[in-house]
């Protein structure tokens, strides 16, 4: 019993022994599932990119390309690490476990996921398995979102095995690799079944879903998918608010445009997460009104719409105040003050690159990462299909870029989606999870 | 997280502990047991513990037969949201459980000690002194050595560092805190972290389970 009367004193008193391993895993990192563990804070070592094998090009498979990103390394800016999976099947998005020790990679054609560990030498990957039951277990296709539950991976897909078309949900997946349930996006009041992002608050018992295309559409071409009426119209208008405990749908929202990447306000006691439209070049908000419901509404434009410059990879900084955003056709990187989310005004944009997808910011939003490929088929031809990795300062006024790699020139393939590591997690007493 | 989303989160914690409505984060409500399915997430390992005593126990005693709230901890943990957070929770949990006996005599509380070194007498003591009340029963367990320890540990995927002497002399034993909530088969069902520590959650999976298993009842 005197240990009963112990807890609660030391609670009031307020005694804080917080360890930093402790409070990296309760953390938030600007982009990840809040469950995920070891958040980066200060400079990251590493930076792993899931590249796209190009035909004719290196050994033409898709691949994890490790790029070290700490200042202080006499291999700052270079490649350390190529790990190639084999194939080309479409290589996409990537999310860590909850425990961060663990990668996983998605390849949108395949349906191939591919688990890397990252926590045992995060420069030094190594492939530990490839999931490839996806299809079969959950009747979906596309394996798009990795957003960490603990002990759990939840996997938003983007198609569907019946006809390829937008309709699809989320799997579930043990950490072990094992599928474990299946869960529509909804089709009825108002919702259209498609699927992208996903955001959990969990403190709200809250997970918001963004809507995107079926296989059929993000595997044409780019230039006939556009000069196609009927193909157009097959994009996701909604986003979905879902009871996170019961992994039900709550609420559909109209969200026009595909809305893709969800972020979640960090900052405390804001309650509210940002998207932008694809096709439509809006940022919405998602917030509850003043009845407390929860609703979406179109809070700005970005760039001009009417030229559809095509918004993509979106990145919140950790205070909430304000958002990057990269427009791919017009190759715009571009800052969004967030301070009045009501009302984003965009404060900074440069011309990054003929055609930039990816944008990623370091914890104190001081470095800016900026990748460029969106789909093998969507990216442009030519001298605008430029791929590379650059890597920026951000004094709050200005991007200066402090490397560039070229990753045809590397014959790398196609730089897609990005992931930070720091040091190897070598502080743990036991294994790593099973696999 | 933040320090004061952190002071937030347990107060948002003590809210619930201390007050009659529950709706202390004002978000979606949760949904009623019975309502919603928990995944078989992974099986409790095969392990070999102590309860301080002489004896060698199988660790299935304390993971199957009962619907069960297992979480792993040391006694010298000062952290306010690191092991005192995961007691507060489960004395929240067992004093919600004590008003409901029929769920109570269904359910099991353990604490595994991953600090054999300091903890192993105590247990029998923390034993001792949480069997005195109305069920649930609170175990108080370790590893039976080294070996089945780290085992356990690892399957859980509950990660420690090594042990540190604090400032204070204490020892300190950074970790994740994690709650395992194991159905009555030995299945993993639902973890909870310092994010989602919520006893009102907790008890509503632990009802979820209990009639889970009146409906497989032929």
């Amino acid at each position: 019993m005197k240990r009963q009367k112990m807890v609660p004193s030391m609670l009031r008193a307020g005694v804080v022994a917080l360890s930093l391993w402790g409070a990296g895993a309760r953390a938030d990192e600007t982009c990840l599932s809040p469950y995920t563990a070891a958040l980066i804070r200060g400079q990251e070592k590493y930076l792993q990119v899931w590249t796209l094998g190009v035909k004719g090009m290196g050994d033409e498979s898709d691949k994890l390309v490790t790029v070290n990103v700490d200042p202080k390394s006499p291999d700052y800016g270079k490649v350390v690490a190529t790990l190639s999976v084999g194939g080309r099947g479409e290589a996409h998005h990537m999310g860590f476990t909850d425990d961060r020790k663990y990668l996983w990679a998605g390849r949108l054609d395949d349906n191939k996921i591919f688990v890397f560990d990252v926590g045992t030498d995060p420069g030094k990957p190594k492939l530990v398995k490839t999931i490839d039951d996806l299809v079969p277990k959950s009747g979906f296709v596309g394996p798009h979102t990795f957003y960490a539950l603990p002990g759990r991976m939840i996997v938003g897909a983007l198609s569907n095995a019946k006809d390829h078309g937008g309709a699809t949900g989320l799997a579930v997946y043990s950490n072990a690799g094992e599928f474990l349930s299946a869960h529509p996006l909804p089709t009825t009041d108002g919702g259209d079944g498609y699927g992208y992002d996903i955001g959990i608050n969990p403190q709200k018992n809250a997970m918001l879903t963004s809507s995107f295309t079926g296989w059929n559409n993000y595997m044409m071409d780019f230039g006939k998918l556009v000069a196609d009426p009927a193909a157009m119209k097959n994009f996701g208008a909604t986003m979905v608010m879902w009871n996170l405990k019961s992994m039900q749908p709550d609420k559909v929202f109209s969200v026009p445009g595909a809305p893709l990447e969800i972020r979640w306000s960090l900052k405390d006691g804001d309650d509210w997460a940002i998207t932008a439209t694809a096709l439509t070049s809006q940022l919405w908000l998602v917030k509850k009104d003043d009845k407390g419901a929860w609703v979406a509404k179109d809070v700005a434009a970005i760039g001009d719409p009417a030229k559809i410059p095509l918004p993509v990879d979106i990145s919140i900084a950790a205070d909430g105040k304000s958002l990057w955003v990269n427009t791919f056709m017009d190759g715009m990187t571009r800052l969004f003050d967030l301070n009045n989310p009501e009302q984003p005004k965009e404060i900074y944009s440069k011309h990054t690159g003929s055609q930039v997808n990816m944008v990623s910011q370091s914890w104190d939003g001081k470095r800016v990462y900026v990748t460029t490929s969106l789909l093998a088929n969507w990216d442009k031809k030519g001298a605008d299909d430029e791929q590379f990795l650059k890597a920026f300062d951000w004094n709050g006024k200005e991007l200066t870029e402090k490397f560039k790699i070229d990753f045809y020139g590397l014959k790398l393939g196609r730089a897609h989606h990005m992931k930070f590591t720091g040091e190897a997690q070598k502080a743990a007493s036991v294994a790593p999870t099973r696999l | 997280m933040s320090a004061g989303r952190r002071l937030a989160l347990a107060a948002a914690c003590l809210c619930w502990l201390t007050a009659a409505a529950p709706a202390c984060a004002q978000g979606l409500p949760l949904p009623a047991p019975g309502t919603y399915k928990l995944d078989r997430i992974f099986r409790a390992p095969f392990g070999v513990t102590s309860e301080g005593g002489m004896w060698p126990h199988l660790l299935s005693r304390d993971t199957e037969g009962a619907i069960t709230l297992l979480s792993f901890f040391y006694t010298q943990c000062v952290d306010p949201l690191g092991c005192p957070l995961a007691w507060e929770a489960f004395g929240a949990v067992r004093a919600a459980l004590q008003k409901r006996p029929a769920l109570a005599a269904r359910t099991r509380l353990a604490f595994y000690s991953f600090d054999p070194a300091h903890d192993g007498p105590a247990l029998q003591l923390f034993a001792a002194s949480y069997s005195a009340g109305a069920p649930p029963v609170w175990r108080f367990i370790t590893g039976w050595n080294d070996f089945f320890m780290r085992r356990t540990l690892s399957h859980f995927g509950q990660e420690i560092s090594p042990a540190r002497n604090g400032d204070d002399g204490r020892v300190v034993i950074d970790h994740m805190l994690k709650v395992f909530l194991i159905d009555r088969a030995g299945w993993v069902r639902e973890i909870y972290t310092t994010g989602f520590l919520d006893p009102k959650a907790i008890l509503g999976d632990i009802e979820t389970l209990a009639l889970e298993e009146e409906r497989a009842r032929p």
